[in-house]
């Protein structure tokens, strides 16, 4: 052992002054270098992993937000089929009603033109035959008023053209 | 003439003798196993091992005081290169630890250690060996280079030696707690669980002293390691010295150029190979025996079934 310190030069004042050296490496390199480099390290880290966390809540959401359109969309587009269906079909309906209503309408429009169209008919008749009547009488008359009553039917239709 | 005048002339009159006789002398320039002292402290002796290891000092804390000044959220330059090592660095702690936890705890120390000796080895091999000082000792003039690889010191090196192997035993305190870190050295619990399954298991009665006796191993072991941690490397960087000189030696221009770069990549492959024992000693001092003595019994009394009911051994 002693050989060996001699040979070698071995000093515990040395020994200790390099533990001294080496004590500040790592205290400085701990303290200043690796600690706060570590610190920060694993803020950023965290930071990223927020991020990415957000990133895929934010993915979630907006596919969840798609689903909900899409599905929201669809139901509208369904609802608004059926309410066009509806809508036709109502639409169908009311044309039908106003059509047959229409219909009735001219039928009764028709049936009453034609009452009218009769009733004057049968006024212009009676008109006619009051007319013809009343020529008649004042052909007799005129005729009665000759006295000459032979081929009187032939008078009356003379007569009668004359007025 | 006062006496005062008479011996401040006497003083420069030696010193001239002294100028010509080392003009007339021959200087050697020899490398030495220890390392040589520049100068003294009173009776404390400056090496130029420890003038190398102050300087390696120095040189750690005004990078770090320049990293600590640049540190920013977004890295850029010497932070990023700093992160990218100490990342690297970690991931290789991993895969000797198997855990991060210990990677962690372990990774200031083994990192420093690296740090300081591989600036350590580098610094020996600057040209800077040309200054230094002359020494005069029985008549013979010897050159004393100012920078000597701090490594290339067993006293460097048996101090970082020391320090590892006792650090790495208080992290095992600390892991395993300290009854079990004192009966991996003086097992008195292979007595205690001796007594115990004395009349289950005789074999214990020889079992129990061959485990004291690995104990006591262990306790030389530990002293082994100080011993092969530090001759190793001083024994690298020593040997790279001795190299690059005698190839000075025989032909100063051009020839130690490519020993240099050998000596670059050694003090490198050195300072890994001091870094990653260390770790490899602190991993070995967390790890708790008696678990993976009871996982193997465990293993021995319950054999493993495959999932198809198969019995592997």
């Amino acid at each position: 052992m002693e050989s060996l310190i001699s040979t070698f030069h071995i000093d515990w004042k040395i020994i200790i002054a390099q533990l001294i050296n080496f004590g500040v490496v790592i205290l400085v390199v701990y303290v200043f270098a690796l600690k706060p480099l570590k610190k920060l390290m694993s803020e950023r880290s965290s930071k990223i992993a927020r991020g990415i966390h957000d990133a895929e809540a934010n993915a979630e959401i907006l596919k969840a937000t798609t689903t909900e359109y899409d599905k929201a969309l669809r139901e509208a587009r369904a609802k608004a089929l059926i309410i066009f269906n509806e809508g036709k079909k109502e639409a169908e309906e009311k044309r039908n009603e106003l059509l047959s209503q229409t219909a009735t309408e001219v039928e009764e429009m028709i049936a009453s033109g034609k009452k009218a169209l009769e009733t004057e008919k049968e006024k212009m008749l009676l008109d006619a035959k009051k007319e013809v009547a009343s020529l008649v009488i004042q052909a007799t008359q005129k005729i009665l008023e000759t006295e000459d009553t032979s081929n009187i039917e032939e008078k009356v239709a003379g007569v009668i053209k004359t007025i | 003439m006062t006496p005062e005048h008479n011996e401040i002339v006497d003083e420069v009159i030696d010193d001239v003798i002294a100028l010509e006789s080392l003009e007339n002398q021959e200087i050697s320039h020899e490398i030495t196993l220890h390392a040589e002292p520049v100068t003294a402290i009173g009776n404390f002796p400056v090496t130029n091992a420890l003038i190398t290891a102050w300087a390696t000092v120095v040189i750690i804390i005004v990078f770090v005081a320049i990293l600590r000044t640049r540190l920013k959220e977004i890295p850029r330059g010497i932070q990023n290169f700093f992160e990218y090592i100490i990342d690297g660095a970690l991931s290789l702690s991993d895969q000797v630890t198997n855990d991060r936890s210990v990677s962690e705890k372990a990774f200031p120390l083994v990192f420093s250690i690296f740090l300081f000796i591989l600036i350590n080895n580098w610094l020996g091999i600057l040209p800077f060996g040309g200054f230094g000082v002359i020494h005069q000792e029985s008549g013979v003039s010897s050159f004393i280079p100012f920078l000597r690889s701090g490594t290339a010191d067993i006293n460097t090196t048996l101090a970082l030696a020391i320090l590892s192997v006792i650090a790495a035993n208080v992290f095992g305190i600390l892991s395993v707690g300290i009854w079990k870190a004192f009966n991996k050295y003086i097992n008195l619990q292979t007595f205690v669980h001796a007594a115990k399954n004395i009349r289950k298991d005789p074999t214990v009665l020889v079992v129990a002293p061959v485990s004291f006796f690995v104990g006591v191993l262990e306790i030389i072991s530990e002293f082994a390691k100080v011993a092969s941690l530090s001759f190793r490397l001083f024994g690298n960087v020593f040997a790279g010295e001795v190299l690059l000189l005698a190839m000075a030696a025989i032909f100063t221009y051009i020839l130690p150029v490519p020993f240099i770069f050998l000596e670059i990549f050694v003090g490198l492959i050195q300072a890994f190979i001091f870094s990653i024992l260390v770790l490899v000693y602190f991993t070995i001092a967390a790890q708790d025996h008696d678990e993976h003595e009871e996982e193997e019994r465990h293993s021995k009394v319950s054999p493993h079934h495959n999932d198809r009911g198969v019995v592997i051994n």
